[in-house]
């Protein structure tokens, strides 16, 4: 398991092969495992001429044992000569066990002094970059120069594992990878590990037939030997066979380890066979070190970049809204930087059932039942790369909303944003496809890999970062600030208005005990000085004591009015079922029986609603309109007055219809005031209080008064109510 | 001989109109007149100026809602809490509409509450009818003096 990913993703069996314990090494070299207490000979790889080899070879080396660190890679321990020619050795301890490997001295294909040319070239460079692809593009091409492998590349595991190819430097006549992903499964989780343990692996030659290993000691089998740190280690026959398919001979792969985990892997192939000495492949090793430092800083670098541009977009975003109004719905007027602070290419701002779309988005009633399903979870924030799985109603819109994060501003009422990225197959295609060529022999090869990469990752968006989902919630915070601010100054306005209407009900409360009683006096006096002094007052007198009368009764009247109006306005609803057709019948039967001194021809219709509606609030509304009507129309012999039913978008309702004098439409906005008549006292008698209690009863019950009528040509005045509420779940 | 109506009023022309209307409404029974809540309960209680007063309560007490000193709703509490007062019909007379002088009025178990009319037509019957229910009609509770007169 080594350089490239050894994709396989339809051979079973892949992730239970035990690549540390393989019993066999390549037949580039040779080992010996002695015990590190005492170098006594445990096992040996079965390439060696007899004993004597394998005792003179250790002797010649002069190890010093006990004192062997532990766990460290292996170290260059001396040449020695045997068997004709001169072998590097080098060793490494792993607990009881010391491994010795040799290797043919007179075989790099690589540069000469290959770390000093390593600190010459590569960390100046290194320091120069800014990017991680630039980075990456270093190192391959500092990789490919030190080795010269015919093709190097760089790529970069995602949460999930997936490989991305970051940079790469190829020889004519190699395949290009550049932009190629891999699916996780490629890379079993214990050769993971074991990249995480021995940064470097070397294959000189894929067309090898393993050595096995034979053990001296009964207790310890070969298939018991770790051999993770050993660069002889013999790898799986099914990576070999996707080097084959590849086309590639030699291979050597370097581990990127960034914040503890294997970031990524630096892979080298070639076409022919190709070894390495053990300095060049020590400079490679500590190349991929320096690689990962660098890459770790960069990430760390970056991270914190994007951390404080975000939190100045949100600032900005935040900035406008804290001098605008407190609606959330404004937050979709800048949509740019709404769009870049979650790097989104769509955008929806929900409140309730409004909602607001930005840039690329599921169609409007997707967004509400969306926004539905996301405030059902709960939670103040909520951020998936694969909504499609957790919400299989979206898979239809997978090209525009893959992923989705969400903001929810409000506990109570579903106020959200959300913020929409697409599939990310959709983002490669973008790209460009990768590798459209590649030769399609063999059961497993890259091209195969990227189509079971795209399977895998169909259904999914590029994963929503930490900072992202930081800057999220801080915007959602500063959000929540302005709102509750908001609130706070609307408690105050509240507070004021309380005060108010308190001191405004204290007012009627004198108007009504103060007004009336000089209103009783003029009245009750002016009564009496007629009674008494009837015989000697002039007609003269008594017109006008008359006219005194008259006047203090209508201003009594009108007081009267004012504080039922008043007290409309304040006591509580008490709602039922009101059946329209009672109460209008009902009313028929009263102003008949009252006798307006004019013929009144009346019709009800047969169709009037029942309405939930407080029960004599409604009727005095009604008995309003229709008083209005009989006193409007008593020019007419006969009146015609007929109340009908109102059905429309808001509701149902009834309306009184006459034929009298009517009203010009231009005062139609003045009709429901209080206080306001449109025509003179002396000619049709009233507070003009009438239809501003119709509007405040109607106003009261959420619903709405309308009028329509022409000079001369009657008038229609009516109401509509919503209908009844249903019970809010709970 | 009847017992007496008391009217507690404070206006001097409300008061004179009443009067007027009481007169109108040609009951038999005398009138007694004070003019704040303070000589009332004195009145009732026989206190102060009214120490000297034949016992027994009044047939009815027509009590202005708005008074000085002690207002009508105080001096409708006491006459309440107090056992030979407890069964005295009482009826507020008021300018006022106010929902709650009429909740607090019942809640303190007044007889009837009346709101002054403002036509002088209207105010003398009401006076009239109030006058005749309360001082006629109207059978006292067991206990009050006129009950407590069938056994004398």
């Amino acid at each position: 398991m080594t350089a490239v990913p050894s994709l396989a993703p339809d051979l079973d069996g892949c992730a239970d092969e035990p690549i540390r314990v393989p019993g066999a090494i390549q037949p580039h070299g040779r080992l010996l495992v002695v015990t590190s207490a005492a170098g006594a000979l445990v096992a040996h790889s079965e390439n060696w001429a007899d004993r004597a080899e394998m005792d003179a070879a250790l002797a010649a080396l002069g190890l010093g044992y006990a004192s062997w660190p532990d766990g460290e890679g292996p170290a260059a321990v001396g040449s020695v000569a045997f068997a004709g020619q001169l072998w590097d050795a080098s060793a490494h301890r792993s607990g009881a066990l010391l491994f010795v490997e040799f290797e043919d001295a007179a075989t790099d294909t690589g540069t000469r002094a290959p770390i000093y040319t390593l600190a010459r070239h590569f960390v100046p460079a290194l320091q120069g970059a800014r990017s991680i692809t630039g980075l990456c593009e270093l190192a391959v091409a500092e990789l490919k120069r030190l080795t010269g492998f015919g093709r190097c590349l760089a790529y970069r595991f995602d949460e999930e594992g997936h490989g991305e190819v970051l940079a790469e430097q190829c020889d004519p006549g190699y395949d290009r990878y550049a932009g190629h992903r891999f699916p996780a499964s490629d890379i079993p989780p214990q050769a993971r590990a074991l990249y995480c343990r021995n940064y470097i692996r070397v294959i000189p030659d894929a067309d090898y037939e393993p050595v096995p290993l034979r053990s001296l000691d009964p207790a310890v089998a070969p298939a018991d030997i770790d051999l993770s740190m050993a660069q002889l280690r013999s790898v799986s026959p099914v990576h070999l066979e996707y080097m084959r398919n590849m086309g590639t001979r030699a291979s050597m792969s370097i581990s990127i380890v960034a914040g503890g985990r294997l970031w990524g892997l630096v892979s080298c192939h070639d076409q022919a066979p190709r070894r390495l000495s053990f300095q060049s492949r020590s400079a490679c090793e500590h190349l991929g070190r320096l690689l990962s430092l660098q890459v770790e800083a960069t990430e760390e670098h970056a991270e914190v970049a994007k951390r404080l541009e975000l939190r100045q977009l949100t600032l900005q975003i935040i900035s406008q809204r804290a001098d605008l109004d407190a609606t959330l719905l404004g937050l979709a007027s800048e949509p740019v930087p709404l769009l870049r602070m979650a790097h989104a290419t769509g955008a929806a701002i929900v409140l309730n059932d409004t909602v607001r779309l930005v840039g690329d988005t599921p169609r409007l009633e997707d967004v509400l039942a969306l926004s539905r399903w996301v405030a059902n979870r709960g939670g103040e924030s909520f951020a998936t790369d694969r909504l499609p799985e957790l919400f299989p109603d979206a898979r239809p819109w997978r090209q525009t909303c893959a992923g989705v994060m969400a903001l929810s501003i409000s506990q109570v009422h579903r106020h959200l944003i959300l913020w929409f990225r697409p599939a990310v197959t959709q983002t490669i295609q973008w790209a460009g496809q990768p590798l459209k060529d590649v030769r399609a022999d063999g059961r497993i090869q890259p091209r195969s890999s990227f189509a079971s990469w795209r399977q895998q990752v169909e259904d999914r968006s590029l994963p929503w970062s930490a900072a992202e989902l930081a800057a999220a919630l801080e915007l959602r915070q500063s959000l929540i600030g302005i709102v509750l601010r908001r609130a706070e100054e609307l408690a105050e306005v509240a507070t004021e208005l309380g005060r108010v209407n308190k001191e405004l009900e204290a007012f009627s409360y004198t108007v009504s005990h103060d007004l009336r009683a000089p209103m009783r006096h003029i009245s009750g006096y002016v009564d009496l000085v007629l009674e008494i002094e009837n015989a000697t007052l002039s007609e003269r007198a008594r017109r006008y004591l008359t006219h005194v009368k008259d006047a203090s009764a209508y201003s009594g009247r009108l007081v009267d009015g004012l504080l039922d109006f008043s007290r409309m306005g304040r006591s509580a609803l008490k709602r039922s079922r009101v059946d329209m057709a009672a109460l209008a019948a009902e009313l028929v039967r009263e102003f008949t029986r009252q006798d307006s001194g004019h013929a009144i021809e009346w019709s009800v219709a047969a169709d009037l609603p029942v309405l939930d509606a407080d029960p004599l609030l409604i009727q005095l509304a009604l008995r309003n309109l229709v008083a209005n009507a009989v006193k409007y129309s008593r020019d007419r012999e006969p009146a015609h007055i007929r109340i009908e039913a109102v059905r429309d978008g808001h509701g149902e309702g009834v309306a009184v219809v006459d034929d009298g004098v009517g009203f010009d439409m231009k005062y139609v906005g003045k009709l429901f005031g209080v206080f306001q008549r449109l025509h003179q006292s002396d000619e049709f008698e009233g507070t003009g209080i009438g239809l501003a209690s119709v509007r405040r009863i109607v106003e009261r019950h959420g619903g709405q008064v309308h009028a329509e009528g022409a000079l001369g040509r009657g008038a229609r005045f009516g109401f509509v109510l919503p209908p009844k509420k249903e019970k809010e779940k709970s | 001989m009847l017992k007496p109506i008391l009217l507690v009023e404070d206006d001097a022309r409300d008061l004179e109109l009443t009067l007027v209307a009481l007169e109108r409404s040609q009951l038999a029974n005398e009138v007694v007149v004070v003019r704040d809540g303070a000589q009332a309960l004195d009145y009732l209680s026989r206190q102060g100026d009214h120490a000297g007063r034949a016992e027994g309560n009044p047939a009815v007490l027509l009590l202005d809602l708005k008074l000085p000193k002690v207002s009508g709703l105080e001096v409708l509490r006491t006459v309440r809490a107090t056992p030979e007062l407890r069964s005295l019909p009482v009826v507020m007379l008021t300018s006022s509409h106010e929902e709650s002088d009429v909740v607090q009025s019942y809640e303190l178990g007044v007889n009837a509450y009346v709101v002054k009319p403002v036509e002088f037509k209207e105010f003398v019957a009401a006076i009239a009818d109030l006058g005749v229910f309360w001082a006629v009609l109207n059978e006292p509770p067991p206990g009050s003096a006129k009950a407590a007169r069938r056994y004398e």
